[in-house]
């Protein structure tokens, strides 16, 4: 029995190396032969699988030249995870990357992206809307170049309602009468998982209060402000009171899409992608959606969170002019007019929205430019985004799920953040 | 009582098994779930993804290869080496291997993520057996030297009086009657191998060298809309189908060796 | 050449392969958290006095998760060994079909953590996993397992208990066959029961592989991180983050690598601890195995 198991083992042992040996050239990447150089881009899965289909134009349109998408993971913070794991690990695969507008500051002062301007141009982002060029630049550079106009939007229902409410209060009484009369089981569900889709709902609410999150000039955090604690009171209240359910504690932006579109709710808070989501996915409530701006206090004006993402160049990319003019066709307004159409997304070129074509094609445009133009929601624009953004998803996602009150979670919001801001950069607070 | 372990041991993985047999609507719509007839749609989604799932297989299956064969290939020498030392060398060798055997790895994961940016390790299979190896070897070298200390030293002083050198001792005596150690030490840093989760995490940021544990972390939906659960338990099957034939086919030396090992420490 | 010289040779390679990759990192790792390395500063290491272990001892949510490491480590490893010790007891005794039971008991022992993570978040899933499906058809409402934090950290630790008892018990399986049977058959001629038995002879002889195996989870539950990221990611509202989810957000997140640094050390320096009891305990039992 043993001799027989130790020659199986001395095979199995050669085969293995066999293997390993053959690991070996496959690791040092395969040798680019052909003329055509390829600019590798990683992007989250729904937007490979929204751009992917459009690439024989750009082969077309760009000889010499190709893309190469790499499909990412679909959450936000894997991708993350995903992009800063490769970036630190000094030899990033790829020459682009697409990148969420939080990630910008953080990654330029990392050191990891290529100013585009000397690229692409300084004015390149005059002919958009002005909404849509915030949040591109940072520290006098312009560092990527927005995929969408994306932001957060109020979806509520056609055939429950006349019009969209307009303040919290409306949108509150409504849900509660559309709930006692049992037409729909819940009135108004939104993002309130621990992530980052949380912070995005909390800076709409804040703004709708007229308050701030981040004070730029001082560098600080305004979360124990009368505004963001009301702000807080009414998240907490739309659970407590059984308008929200309780399970928006656990609710990204699909969870709660899937409630909405099984029309159980009167409204969501969402963006633009849903829209056609919901009108492909067959469900009851296809044809009875409509668009508004998100709610805000009585006598106060303010938009969604601007959530766009956008492609950015990898510093040490052996081809950076080739990869800009990739940069330059996935933003350009051809791809845009496709998205638009085909998903829903918002453009940013103010051509687009003023082509009567893509008007009909899209009929989102208008409430789309209406948001962009009532000055969308920027989160704080500082490298130190990502820490003071887990500190409030902890803060709040807290309070939903019912272990502390709206004060003491913006109180504990503000001080967790003021240490954070003194530890890193010894001011503030 | 056997019935409640097995119950209690294979209920989550039959789970996975029907839920991956069903379609993706069944799973979040109306009715009863176990209506509906079983389909492969979602093996066919996993498998035909970008990247495909059984590229990570292949990945992990390399990697585990790469790392179980180095291994034994530097714990067998060190492990007969130590056994035959004694003293405070041998002692202190032998506790610190211990105290490594216990480290959870979690712990090193920040410098060896910059050892893999200084030496451009990163995104190579070959290249991460190499911690792969070193996490596995304290184990692996403490229950290989217990196997050695079981065998009969007479053997060995036996063969060197028939004029044998040390390659030709362990050749013809310690390989074969070690086999049963080997064959489960090799199983147990397979094992761990397979199913090692921050070290990849950090080392490997390319889609099509993820292997299985860190893929399936980031696997990603067909669409928006759907939560992929349904394609998430197929690669769930797929990946715990070779541990299952593994497993069952190895348990004996699994104990065996571990009986012979460990404590003597 | 001398045999000493021979041995050597023979450890080295191994040796060397295991400094580099377990000494080289701790060492690294102390020497950053003396130092501020985070986008402020451009990723470069900066001395900062000892700063991050002020920061660290005011550190609000370093004490939760350390808490909650104790805590979690603390209630698992008790009902992994409770439990492993019957699944041991079960899988000693002859039946038919003991092996196939064994491999198949053994089986979440061998899966991916990461895998079976994704596992339990589907069957907690409200509403459409098992337990929901199920409470909802006895026309009950269905419960958030994982948005609450009482039941998340319940999900955590049954997680955790469900993959690692059987590796709990096939140590002390390990540990039971190495108990001579004929000491099991003479106490069974003087009369005792099976009660007796545990307790005067297996027990007492079980205990440094019960101790091995105490001293094994403690220190990987201590660390845990695999099972945390992917069920929970420390939510809901950081309930469940442990320590080493903590310093993986600080480094790679937030890229703050001096603070993750401290973060990782602190951790470690938790780890003596149950090496101290380790110890303790070696002193107090009588060494079986010398």
């Amino acid at each position: 029995m043993a001799p027989r198991l130790s020659r199986l083992l001395r095979r199995l042992f050669t085969l293995l190396a066999a293997g390993l040996l053959l690991l070996l050239p496959a690791a040092r990447g395969a040798p680019t032969a052909a003329p055509v150089i390829p600019v590798r881009v990683l992007l989250p899965a729904p937007f490979y699988d929204a751009t992917v289909g459009a690439l024989s134009d750009f082969r077309r349109s760009h000889p010499g030249l190709d893309i190469e998408l790499v499909r990412g993971p679909l959450d936000t913070d894997t991708i993350a995870d995903l992009a800063v794991g490769s970036l630190l690990l000094g030899e990033a695969p790829y020459d682009v990357l697409m990148v969420d507008i939080t990630w910008t500051p953080l990654f330029a002062a990392a050191g990891w992206l290529e100013p585009l301007e000397p690229l692409v141009g300084e004015g390149v982002l005059e002919a958009m809307e002005p909404g849509a060029r915030a949040g591109n630049a940072f520290d006098g550079h312009l560092w990527r170049l927005p995929f969408s106009g994306d932001t957060g939007l109020l979806y509520w229902r056609t055939d429950l309602m006349a019009r969209p409410p307009r303040t919290t209060e409306e949108l509150v009484s409504i849900s509660r009468d559309l709930q006692r009369q049992g037409k729909v089981r819940w009135g108004y569900l939104w993002q309130g998982r621990q992530y980052e889709g949380l912070s995005c709902v909390m800076l709409e609410a804040i703004h709708a209060f007229g308050g701030r999150w981040w004070n730029p000039a001082l560098g600080r955090t305004e979360l124990e402000r009368p505004a963001a604690i009301k702000a807080a009171a009414l998240l907490d209240g739309l659970v407590r009171d059984g308008i929200s359910p309780a399970a928006v504690a656990g609710f990204a932006e699909n969870e709660a899409l899937q409630v909405f579109a099984a029309g159980e709710a009167a409204f969501l808070r969402n963006w633009p992608y849903a829209w056609k989501v919901i009108e492909q996915g067959g469900g009851p409530v296809v044809g009875h959606v409509g668009v508004a701006p998100v709610v805000v206090a009585p006598g106060q004006e303010a938009g969604g969170t601007l959530g766009t993402w956008g492609f950015a160049l990898l510093r040490g990319s052996p081809h950076p002019r080739e990869a800009a003019a990739a940069i330059r066709w996935l933003t350009g307004p051809e791809m845009q007019r496709r998205l638009a159409v085909e998903q829903g997304y918002a453009p940013t070129w103010t051509a687009l929205y003023e082509d009567p074509q893509l008007q009909k094609a899209a009929p989102l445009l208008k409430a789309q430019r209406a948001a962009l133009a009532a000055g969308p929601l920027l989160r704080p624009l500082t490298p130190l985004y990502a820490q003071l953004s887990d500190v409030l998803q902890r803060q709040i996602n807290g309070m939903i799920t019912g272990q502390t009150a709206p004060a003491a979670a913006m109180a504990g919001a503000q001080q967790r953040s003021e240490a954070v801001v003194r530890a890193m950069t010894g001011a503030g607070g | 009582m056997r019935l409640l372990a097995l119950l209690w041991s294979l209920g989550p993985l039959l789970w996975q098994l029907h839920t991956s047999l069903l379609p993706p609507e069944a799973l979040v719509g109306q009715g009863p779930a176990g209506a509906a007839a079983w389909t492969l749609a979602n093996y066919r989604l996993v498998l035909a993804g970008d990247p495909p799932l059984w590229r990570s297989l292949l990945n992990s299956a390399l990697v585990g290869g790469g790392t179980t064969a180095l291994t034994l290939l530097l714990a067998l020498p060190c492990a007969y080496a130590l056994q035959r030392r004694r003293g405070p060398l041998a002692w202190g060798v032998g506790a610190a291997l211990l105290a490594a055997a216990l480290f959870p790895t979690v712990l090193l994961f920040l410098g060896l993520l910059e050892l893999a940016r200084t030496f451009h390790l990163g995104n190579n299979l070959a290249a991460l057996c190499l911690p792969y190896t070193a996490l596995a070897l304290p184990l692996a070298i403490l229950l290989l030297r217990a196997a050695i200390a079981d065998l009969p030293p007479e053997l060995e002083d036996a063969a060197r009086l028939e004029g044998m050198g040390l390659g030709m001792r362990v050749r013809a005596v310690l390989l074969p009657l070690l086999a049963p150690a080997l064959a489960s030490t090799a199983i147990l840093t397979f094992l761990f191998s397979w199913n090692e989760y921050p070290i990849a995490l950090t080392w490997i940021s390319r889609v099509d060298r993820l292997t299985l544990p860190t893929a399936m972390a980031r696997l990603a939906g067909s669409s928006v809309f759907t939560v992929p659960y349904g394609a998430f338990a197929a690669a769930t099957v797929l990946g715990s189908l070779p541990l299952l034939l593994l497993v069952l086919v190895a348990q004996r030396w699994i104990v065996r060796g571990l009986t012979q090992g460990a404590v003597k420490g | 050449m001398s045999e000493l010289a021979l041995d050597l040779l023979l450890m080295l390679p191994a040796l060397l392969l295991l400094a580099a990759v377990f000494l080289l990192p701790l060492l690294r790792a102390a020497w950053l958290s003396l130092h501020a390395s985070s986008v402020v500063t451009g990723l470069v290491a900066v001395p900062n006095g000892g700063a991050n272990w002020r920061r660290l001892l005011g550190d609000e949510r370093f004490l939760q998760d350390a808490w909650q490491t104790l805590r979690f480590a603390g209630v698992s490893v008790a009902l992994e060994l409770l439990l492993g010790l019957a699944l041991a007891l079960l899988l000693h005794r002859p039946s038919r079909g003991r092996g196939a039971l064994r491999a198949l008991v053994l089986l979440p022992w061998a899966l991916p953590t990461t895998v079976m993570a994704l596992g339990w978040r589907w069957i907690l899933n409200d509403p459409h996993g098992p337990f929901n499906a199920l409470l909802s058809r006895l026309g009950l409402p269905t419960y958030g397992f994982l948005t609450t934090p009482a039941t998340t950290w319940l999900a955590t630790v049954m997680a955790d208990v469900w993959k690692t008892t059987p590796f709990v018990a096939l140590l002390l399986l390990a540990g039971l066959q190495s108990i001579p049977a004929d000491l099991v058959e003479a106490l069974k001629l003087e009369g005792a029961g099976r009660l007796t038995i545990l307790r005067r002879l297996t027990l007492p002889l079980l205990a440094p592989w019960i101790g091995l195996a105490l001293l094994f989870r403690l220190a990987q539950a201590l660390g845990v991180f695999d099972l945390i990221q992917v069920l929970t990611g420390g939510g809901p509202a950081g309930s469940t983050e442990s320590l080493a989810v903590y310093a993986y957000r600080q480094a790679l997140r937030f890229l703050d690598f001096g603070y993750g640094s401290t973060v990782l050390m602190a951790t470690f320096a938790l780890l003596l601890l149950p090496g101290l009891a380790w110890l303790l305990l070696q002193n107090r039992l009588p060494r079986r195995n010398a």
